[in-house]
């Protein structure tokens, strides 16, 4: 006659919302680059961290105009792995991710 | 009392799980990604299987994937004819590497520096990760499809497995053939162990053991079915072996003598890993699921909670309890 091995829990599946990697987690926070988000975190300069806060805005607002922009993009010679289509037009639900060259 | 084994099932795949890997122990523990065909490979945390996060961006099934040592990087290999690097603490994709074909294999040195991929167009590819706009160093000779390639002999050496039925070591800084050894069949899987340089081979019912500097044969082993998948255990005291029958087979290293089998998936076995503590071994399969399966079975250890005063267990060493 055997037991089964009891279990705490189950392991935790996907969160249907998010692809996950929790920036709460002690692993991100310990290896992902952050800037100075808070005051608590600052722990002082109000004018500094003024400054970042609107700078930051501003790059929002730039990225917010740049996802706009790519909204139903006509291209020309848009490469793919089964060819080079001569005229296609993205739509802003088939972009994955975008980079540019500053 | 005998304990019967409880896997852990990680669900969350919609399609076959094809490769799996383990990155090595690190700081926040180990962790193990998994490729599907589903295009999108998922990081979980590996003693429990947790979720961490999904890769998105391959937009083709994902035959390869592999963390570096240290858990911070993943690639993917993938039909969409790219190989991936992502930073594996956001899930941010880093680069995205061109193929001819479909790529099946993705392997990084161990300094994380460079990676090796090799797929349906029958090269291997070498890629400086410092460098990306350089083109990539190619390797030619494989006749058919490469399903594999590793990394060995502290990254001086490669070897690769092909459906031409041949496992070659090549040299990487003349990218010559060293040696070649030819099957009957293709080979259905490879795993390369450095400390040691053991390398573990699979095809049809046999699993074999080679020495990886050498390619000599160290010793054979015969499964009850058709093997997709082997894992030698850190230690070398066991193997454990999962193909065609859906079963995860169990074998003592020395004596080559099954132990123990275990039922539990609802499909084929596509591959198997050791974890790096040799504590757990992670199965994937065609019914979509990870498991997580405890070598020595009873034991309190991750999510799996022996609660009796002793508990006997198949290897007599361990047993579990209060101290």
């Amino acid at each position: 006659m055997t037991t089964p091995v009891p279990v705490l829990r189950l392991p935790k599946g996907p969160d249907p919302n998010s692809r996950g990697f929790d920036p709460n987690s002690p692993r991100y926070i310990a290896l992902c680059r952050t800037t100075v988000a808070t005051t608590e975190a600052a722990g002082g300069d109000e004018e500094e961290l003024q400054q970042e806060q609107h700078a930051r805005s501003v790059l929002r607002e730039r990225f917010l105009r740049c996802l706009l922009a790519m909204n139903n993009k006509k291209v020309s010679d848009l490469h793919t792995p089964i060819g080079v289509q001569k005229e296609a037009l993205i739509r802003s639900q088939d972009v994955i991710s975008f980079t540019f060259d500053a | 009392m005998a304990m019967r084994q409880t896997p852990l099932t990680c669900s969350g795949h919609t399609r076959p799980v094809v490769d799996l890997a383990f990155s090595g122990i690190t700081p926040f523990g180990y962790f193990l990604i998994s490729a599907c065909k589903d295009g999108k490979p998922m990081l979980r945390q590996g003693d429990t299987g947790d979720w961490i996060g999904t890769f998105l961006g391959h937009k083709g099934a994902v035959w390869g994937a592999t963390l570096n040592m240290d858990a911070t990087k993943a690639a993917t290999a993938a039909a969409d004819f790219t190989a991936k690097v992502w930073d594996s603490v956001s899930g941010d994709e880093v680069l995205s590497l061109a193929h001819k074909h479909i790529v099946k294999s993705v392997n990084f040195t161990q300094d994380s520096n460079h990676l090796l991929t090799a797929g349906n167009d029958k090269l291997l590819r070498i890629f400086d990760l410092s460098n990306t706009d350089a083109a990539p160093q190619e390797i030619a000779g494989h006749g058919a499809a490469i399903k594999k390639a590793l990394w060995c002999n502290d990254d001086k050496q490669i070897l690769s497995a092909a459906d031409d039925k041949t496992v070659r070591l090549w040299d990487r800084t003349s990218m010559e053939e060293v040696k070649t050894l030819t099957f009957n069949t293709s080979v259905s899987s490879m795993e390369y162990m450095a400390d040691g340089e053991i390398l573990v081979i699979t095809y049809g019912k046999t699993i074999a053991f080679y020495n990886a500097l050498s390619l000599e044969l160290i010793k054979i082993a015969e499964a009850p079915a058709p093997i997709n998948s082997a894992s030698l255990h850190p230690e070398k005291d066991f193997f454990v072996a999962g193909g065609e029958d859906f079963k995860l087979y169990k074998f003592d290293y020395s004596t080559q003598e099954e132990l123990e089998s275990y039922k539990g998936h609802f499909g084929p076995v596509h591959c198997v890993r050791f974890s790096p503590d040799g504590e757990l071994y992670a199965s994937g399969s065609e019914d979509g699921t990870l498991r997580l399966w405890q070598t020595a079975v009873g034991k309190t250890y991750g999510l799996w909670k022996c609660v009796l005063p002793v508990c006997l267990d198949n290897s007599s060493e361990s047993e579990c309890g209060e101290p």
